[in-house]
């Protein structure tokens, strides 16, 4: 069953008085399946963030749609946009985006109290997710207390609490210290052997070898994708070595 | 070339920061200007030479002063924030290569450049301006007189020194600001990590009673004489009050609603009541000092409005008559003396007096306790809530008033109290114990001088009495004792001019003898009346003028900071799921809240202090409380259109900040 569909998607950034016109996305089509764990790679400038906003529904493209479970996101009104955010995706960004002001528990709690759910049914959801990412000591806290690695758990823990359907993560590695990297990966591979679909944008090689797919795009296009099938975490990373390689020095492409 | 790179850079700055800098800038400017204008009037030559120019020129030279010291709190408070927002940039350019000394220098070009500018158009303003305010003050003051168009060179001397002071102790301040800092820390500018306050429950408490004893202060105080004294006490209480009470009291009502989980985890209350807490704890003070001022310009405009709108209320409870003769010291003789002196003047202009009060009395002040009327001096000093005038009138003399025959025994009178209550059947003073024989609704001699303390009019048996009284109280006060008094006031046909040649006559070769005696008319002292409240209510108009912008200013720049700080939460809020209109109205809320804390705290004081202000205007002879509550009423809402304009305007902006 196909979770997301990206069918032709195109992004042209104008300026503002219409001189220039820069293509972020030529023509991206993919799709994801539920359960999957799919990683998007490329250099910067590449469109990957454009290309995340826009399945984020924070941004519209200029042609092509997206598809989540057979709904199209660029169909849902401006009004209801903030509320389909909050009930089907979660966001995992790199530089954490907690809230200084509320405590850990309260910045997990946030996108539930915006969906107005009971304080009972908080306190019900939020134990087992906390204990699974083993930040139950932290739930007190603040989050200039605690360390990069557990703000980014707290991250998640806010992303996983509304049950969404995906969960999108910008450079969830990217602020953090190679232990920490490590811990947070294998967190995501337990969270999507558990089923969650996870979509992640990334241009570390060892967070995407942690993937069950990669895709790999370059100048607005999808350029190539690999499957980790049977292999192993090390033999993935050295694929992807390989590719990037490729794409570095110019390959052809191919399938 | 080098240094004009500096200047070039200098005046860029200046423009990027154009939101910041340019209120900034109209601040001090107007800051200027208002100086200019005050120290201007006060110099004037003509002002000086006019009825009542000398107590017009202390206020002005007191405003002055007041001006000034006022502009260099706002501009220094105001000149933080701004070199606040600032530091990234300086830290830029400390990265960039630019060494400590070049960001030195380009920060006196843009003092100086910022310093000439609003000077300059301070200047021009308060020159042009001048004319005007010098006419409104002749306008307020009723002195119809023209004067040509001057500009005073020494009061431009005085507001380019003063401001040039100004500028450079702000300099000398951002530079030791950028010599004292790392780049790294300039870079990171104001973000660090803030710890979440504390609840603090014991100044939460201090802070609840200091209020409340201020409020019970202002509220039980029943006398005027003890208003005046009570009145700085009561006014001390409630500003620690509201210190306490902005700082701790509303962290730990915020903290009270965090506690409460249905209440706290619910989509409006949520973000709301956490960001509040935080702008609280940076805020606090701002705000409490915001209260305090406007409280203070609120209290200044509508007494100085109420005084000066209602002087011909004060001419009438001052002088009820349009002629009152009072002598002290008085004989028979000497009355007989008087008696012949008036009928002549008034013969001579043909006129017969109407509404004649005319009886002898024997007035001092007592300590009233229940029917006793205690004489001790001890006594009487200290309690200045129960200071009471007891006004001792012979029968005969009030049968001459009113017309009527009154038979008293030597220990019976009559009583008529004004602004206290006499609640028993006996009156005792000076060991002599009477009993009241009737308690009169109304006397026609009452002079409506109740303002101060309470009156008791006592009529008693006859002159016999009151002069027994007399040598009592004489032997226990001494030299303080009153002396025997004779009061006559009347009414003519006649007003104005008229009116004032009678009341020369009258005091022409008036018998003296041994008497003290003084002779007034509502007419020769209006004009003195209206130099002295026309000058207040100026002085009160400019300072509400200087203290709103103050005020203003200080919201505006709070509002902008904040604007910066918090536009990183509200993007996170939309990321993780919070629509468009849910940030605008915890927005709204929050700022909504900080805005208007201050001014409902504000209203809420005046509310309270109205009694209080009420009978502080009585020693001023103002009773028109309606008219007090009018104008007091009439300055909050003026106080109020302006805050909401601003804050109109400050919404916006900050709007457009999160929202970028």
């Amino acid at each position: 069953m196909k979770m997301l569909d990206v069918k032709n998607v195109k992004k042209v950034y104008t300026t503002r008085f219409g001189g220039n016109h820069v293509q972020a996305l030529s023509d991206v089509s993919f799709s994801v399946e539920k359960g999957e764990y799919v990683a998007i790679m490329g250099e910067s400038g590449s469109g990957k963030t454009t290309l995340l906003n826009i399945l984020a529904a924070l941004d519209k493209p200029t042609s092509g749609e997206v598809l989540l479970s057979g709904r199209s996101i660029g169909s849902i009104p401006q009004k209801e946009i903030a509320a389909f955010r909050r009930d089907n995706l979660g966001f995992v960004f790199q530089d954490f985006n907690l809230l200084d002001t509320f405590s850990i528990q309260d910045n997990i709690f946030l996108p539930l109290v915006l969906a107005r759910k009971s304080y009972e049914e908080m306190e019900i959801r939020i134990r087992p997710i906390a204990r699974k990412l083993g930040i139950e000591p932290i739930l007190a806290k603040y989050p200039y207390e605690v360390s990069g690695g557990e703000k980014q758990r707290t991250a998640i823990a806010r992303a996983l609490i509304t049950e969404p359907q995906l969960i999108l993560a910008d450079e969830p590695t990217g602020a953090l210290d190679s232990r920490s990297t490590d811990s947070l990966l294998r967190l995501f591979r337990d969270i999507n052997e558990e089923g969650q679909t996870i979509l992640m944008v990334t241009h570390s090689t060892k967070a995407a070898s942690f993937a069950k797919r990669v895709l790999f795009i370059k100048d607005g296009e999808i350029f190539h994708q690999l499957y980790k099938g049977v292999s192993s975490e090390e033999e993935m990373y050295q694929k992807i070595a390989d590719t990037l390689t490729m794409i570095a020095t110019g390959g052809a492409r191919r399938d | 070339m080098t240094r004009f790179f500096y200047s070039k850079l200098a005046v860029e700055n200046i423009r990027k920061n154009a939101q910041t800098y340019l209120p900034y800038m109209l601040t001090s400017a107007a800051a200027v200007t208002m100086y200019y204008i005050m120290h201007a009037l006060s110099q004037n030559v003509g002002l000086g030479k006019m009825v009542g120019g000398t107590s017009i020129r202390m206020m002005l030279d007191f405003g002055t002063i007041i001006v000034g010291f006022f502009s260099v709190i706002f501009l220094l408070y105001t000149n933080s924030f701004l070199i606040k927002r600032r530091k990234k940039e300086f830290g830029l350019f400390n990265v960039l290569g630019l060494e400590k000394k070049h960001i030195a220098r380009i920060m006196t070009y843009e003092t100086m450049y910022i310093g000439v500018i609003s000077i300059a158009v301070g200047l021009v303003g308060g020159v042009v301006l001048s004319k005007l305010m010098f006419l409104l003050l002749l306008r307020l003051l009723r002195f119809d007189v023209q004067m040509g168009f001057e500009i005073s060179g020494s009061s431009m001397v005085m507001a380019l020194t003063l401001f040039g002071g100004i500028f450079f102790l702000t300099l000398l301040g951002n530079l030791r600001q950028i010599h004292l800092a790392k780049p790294i820390e300039l870079l990171k500018g104001g973000q660090v990590g803030e710890r979440e306050p504390k609840t603090k429950w014991l100044m939460t408490l201090f802070g609840l009673v200091t209020l409340g004893s201020g409020y019970y202060l202002a509220l039980t105080t029943e006398s005027p004489i003890a208003a005046l004294t009570m009145f700085f006490i009561a006014v001390m209480l409630v500003i620690v009050g509201t210190y306490l009470l902005f700082t701790s009291g509303s962290i730990t009502l915020l903290k009270l609603m965090r506690k409460n989980k249905r209440y706290y985890y619910k989509a409006n209350h949520f973000t709301t009541v956490s960001g509040l807490m935080y702008r609280m704890k940076r805020n606090a003070v701002g705000l409490a000092n915001i209260c305090i001022l406007s409280s203070m310009v609120l209290v200044t405009l509508s007494t100085t409005v109420s005084l000066y709108v209602g002087v011909e209320d004060v001419l009438k409870t001052r002088y009820p008559k349009d002629i009152t003769i009072s002598s002290h010291r008085v004989t028979d003789e000497y009355i007989a003396q008087l008696r012949t002196h008036v009928s002549g003047v008034l013969e001579k202009h043909g006129l017969e007096q109407t509404n004649v009060m005319d009886c002898r009395m024997l007035a001092f002040v007592a300590s009233q306790q229940g029917s006793d009327f205690i004489t001790d001096r001890s006594v009487v000093n200290g309690l200045p809530g129960r200071l009471r005038t007891l006004l001792f009138i012979p029968g005969e003399d009030y049968s001459r008033i009113t017309g009527k025959t009154l038979t008293l025994a030597e220990n019976e009178v009559l009583i008529y109290s004004e602004g206290a209550d006499f609640p028993s059947d006996t009156l005792t003073v000076l060991e002599r114990t009477f009993t009241v024989k009737e308690k009169l609704s109304q006397f026609a001699g009452a002079s409506n001088l109740a303002a101060i303390t309470g009156n008791h009019y006592v009529i008693v048996k006859d002159m016999g009495v009151v002069e027994a009284i007399y040598e009592a109280q004489a032997e226990v006060y001494g030299e303080y004792g009153s002396q025997l008094a004779h009061y006559w006031g009347f009414d003519l046909p006649v007003s104005g001019d008229e009116l004032v040649r009678v009341y020369r006559d009258l005091r022409a070769n008036i018998p003296e003898g041994d008497a003290s005696v003084v002779v007034e008319t509502a007419e020769t002292v209006r004009e003195a009346f209206y130099s002295l409240y026309g000058g207040m209510f100026f002085l009160g108009l400019f300072l509400g003028a200087l203290f709103i912008m103050g005020t203003v200013l200080i919201i505006y720049y709070k509002q902008i900071t904040e604007g910066y700080e918090d536009k990183q939460r509200f993007e996170i809020m939309q990321k993780v799921g919070m629509s468009n209109e849910e940030v605008k109205k915890s927005i709204q809320t929050q700022v909504l809240t900080v805005f208007f804390l201050p001014m409902i705290a504000s209203a809420v004081h005046i509310a309270v202090a109205f009694p209080f202000m009420t009978k502080l205007l009585g020693i001023f002879s103002l009773t028109n409380t309606a008219l007090f509550a009018w104008c007091t009423v009439g300055t909050l809402l003026i106080f109020t259109l302006f805050y909401a304009v601003v804050y109109t305007i400050t919404a916006r902006m900050y709007y457009k900040i999160v929202r970028r």
